[in-house]
């Protein structure tokens, strides 16, 4: 079932048309993967999705449901969760408070309630285990490596209870063992019935992880498919290589 | 407790013990005061200290720096005055419902501002406080213009100078001390984590489902009732009002130096830059006349602890403390024994 679609979803920077009419789909429950060579358009059409910019024509539709131009914060109550390009942590807090920040409120009472209730701290916790950086929820988040950034970035993601992840370039600058949990932990998560759209540049990661695969070239998809498919698709070797 | 900012590691009790130790040789003051001068600058470091708590609602719970705060207190001060002596109100009756209404106007204001952030906002508080100097310049029929506006005293006559600046030394130190109750309890609240993940990253805190808007304005009101609050008192204390003094950038960079040489993100941060900032500010005007000297001294303050405390006084304190803790070290790990000793300990409290 289509869950998340953009139909002609179009951003403009000045003359620069990074997302230009991009009309696509993504399959509940799927780890779908967008790729596309440098500027291309993939992180401003994750940013249009999200809501972090608002688009400047076109929509993007969730469950059924317009969510084009909605604040970010209302994007992701309604299960659409994200990481950043470059990995961003609350560098200043705890690595358990950056989890905490993930606990989804409604509500002033909830709002007013202490920060560090035993439930939430569980919940965190289990989280941090999960992605296996438990024994460093007192360090503050700017003491970690940029692995473990990584990792503490999934599970405050993970903390809003998100049906879908979006995850921008989850491998870029990390080593290839922390990238090997990285993609256990996407299955994992998936195999449990969340749904990932990922960008990534790691192509091995993308071929062995996806179930499908679109691709971008200036700013709007130029094929779709599984990634053996797209992975021989001339118009992808062209964007890719220019050959 | 387990948040940066409140990283307990002092234990309780001899924080407790210093808590209340502080406050008794705060409420103590007016007594041991040598005179009354020395009374009334104690009067205006507490009115400073309730200032820069209000500020910090904003300022160091959203990292927001406004540098227009003055707006709030300048129309708490006029409001509580006008409602004196143009409906005949009760003084303090017309000192709440002045900040009652100044928090009401800072909706619409902040609606307006908290779409900018960085230096875009720092200007538009500026151009806040700029405005309402020049209408209560120019509305001279209201607020008395540049000549001023004279504000009856709330005690009566009967009750001397320095019995007045006792009794508004301690209504000054009961408000900054509302103010701290409601930020240390904002702070650890849900709202505060979101609140401090909007300092951190505005974005990030977005895309984790904080309504970053509506946190804000809900402290920027809170921020300018207090505000509000203690230009009122400041007002009923001082008995006139100049809009040149009311709205000035100058008092809200004042509020920034204090908070950012305390610690923003500390609760007692702005209290003690208040202490600091306002004793240095009484020193200069008392040792070299109505000059400009005393602002050189405090910019070059602000360059120093910019440079060489930016987290402020308290956060470099504690840090010179830790470096004589054993085992401190900045990454701060927890053992597999410990974690489990903690959940222990937590289960059996949820029990």
């Amino acid at each position: 079932m289509t869950f998340l679609e953009t139909n002609g979803l179009t951003k403009a920077f000045g003359g620069v048309r990074a997302v230009d009419e991009a009309t696509v789909s993504f399959q509940e429950g799927r780890i779908n993967a967008l790729i596309g060579p440098n500027g291309s358009g993939k992180t401003t059409f994750f940013n249009c999705v999200t809501g972090m910019i608002r688009p400047d024509s076109g929509t993007v539709t969730y469950r059924g449901r317009d969510v084009t131009g909605h604040a970010p914060h209302r994007i992701a109550r309604a299960g659409l969760g994200r990481s950043f390009q470059l990995c961003r942590v609350f560098p200043r807090m705890t690595v358990l408070d950056n989890v905490l920040a993930g606990v989804r409120s409604t509500g002033l009472a909830h709002r007013l309630r202490g920060a560090h209730n035993p439930d939430d701290i569980a919940r965190a916790r289990e989280l941090l285990a999960r992605v296996g950086i438990e024994h460093l929820e007192r360090s503050e988040a700017r003491d970690i490596s940029y692995g473990q950034q990584k990792l503490l970035e999934l599970a405050g993601v993970l903390m809003a209870e998100p049906d879908t992840i979006m995850l921008d370039e989850p491998a870029g600058g990390v080593n290839p063992a922390l990238i090997g949990r990285i993609a256990t932990l996407v299955r994992e998560l998936n195999a449990e019935g969340r749904t990932f759209v990922i960008v990534e540049h790691n192509m091995e990661l993308v071929m062995s992880l996806s179930d499908h695969v679109v691709v971008f070239d200036r700013g709007r998809p130029i094929a779709s498919g599984a990634p053996a498919d797209v992975q021989n698709d001339p118009r992808v070797l062209e964007a890719y290589l220019g050959v | 407790m387990l948040s940066a900012s409140s990283h307990g590691r002092t234990p309780a009790a001899i924080r407790l013990v210093a808590a209340v130790v502080l406050l008794g040789l705060v409420l103590a003051f007016p007594a041991l005061a040598p005179d009354p001068f020395i009374l009334s600058v104690g009067v205006v470091i507490a009115s400073y200290a309730a200032l820069a708590v209000a500020w910090n609602f904003v300022g160091g719970l959203t990292g927001y720096i406004s540098l227009g705060h003055a707006a709030y207190s300048g129309l708490g001060g006029y409001g509580t005055a006008l409602l004196i002596t143009e409906a005949g109100v009760n003084p303090w009756v017309s000192m709440v419902v002045a900040a009652l209404l100044v928090g009401a106007a800072a909706v619409p204001i902040g609606i307006a501002s908290l779409r900018v952030r960085g230096a875009s906002f720092v200007i538009v508080s500026i151009a806040l406080v700029l405005i309402l100097l020049l209408v209560a310049q120019s509305w001279a029929g209201v607020t008395g213009g540049s000549n001023g506006l004279r504000v009856p005293r709330p005690f009566g006559t009967d009750v001397l100078r320095p019995e007045q600046h006792e009794r508004f030394f301690y209504l000054f130190v009961a408000l900054t001390l509302v103010a701290l109750v409601l930020w240390w309890l904002i702070d650890r609240s849900r709202l505060g984590t979101g609140l401090k993940a909007i300092r951190e990253d505005e974005d990030k805190a977005q895309a984790l489902g904080v309504p970053t808007f509506a946190y804000k304005l809900v402290v920027f009101v809170v921020s300018a009732f207090f505000t509000a609050m203690a230009g009122g008192m400041y007002a009923l204390w001082f008995g006139s009002l100049d809009p040149i003094f009311q709205f000035s950038i100058l008092t809200g960079s004042y509020l920034v130096l204090m908070s950012l040489l305390g610690g923003v993100r500390s609760l007692l941060g702005p209290v003690v830059g208040a202490v600091i900032v306002g004793y240095a500010v009484e020193f200069f005007k008392n040792q070299y006349g109505d000059t400009q000297l005393h602002l050189v001294a405090l910019g070059l303050l602000l360059a120093l602890v910019v440079l060489f405390m930016p987290d402020g006084v308290i956060p470099w304190l504690t840090s010179q403390l830790d470096r004589f803790r054993p085992g401190g070290t900045s990454i701060r790990e927890v053992d597999a024994a410990q974690l489990a000793e903690e959940r222990k300990a937590l289960e059996e409290a949820k029990r």
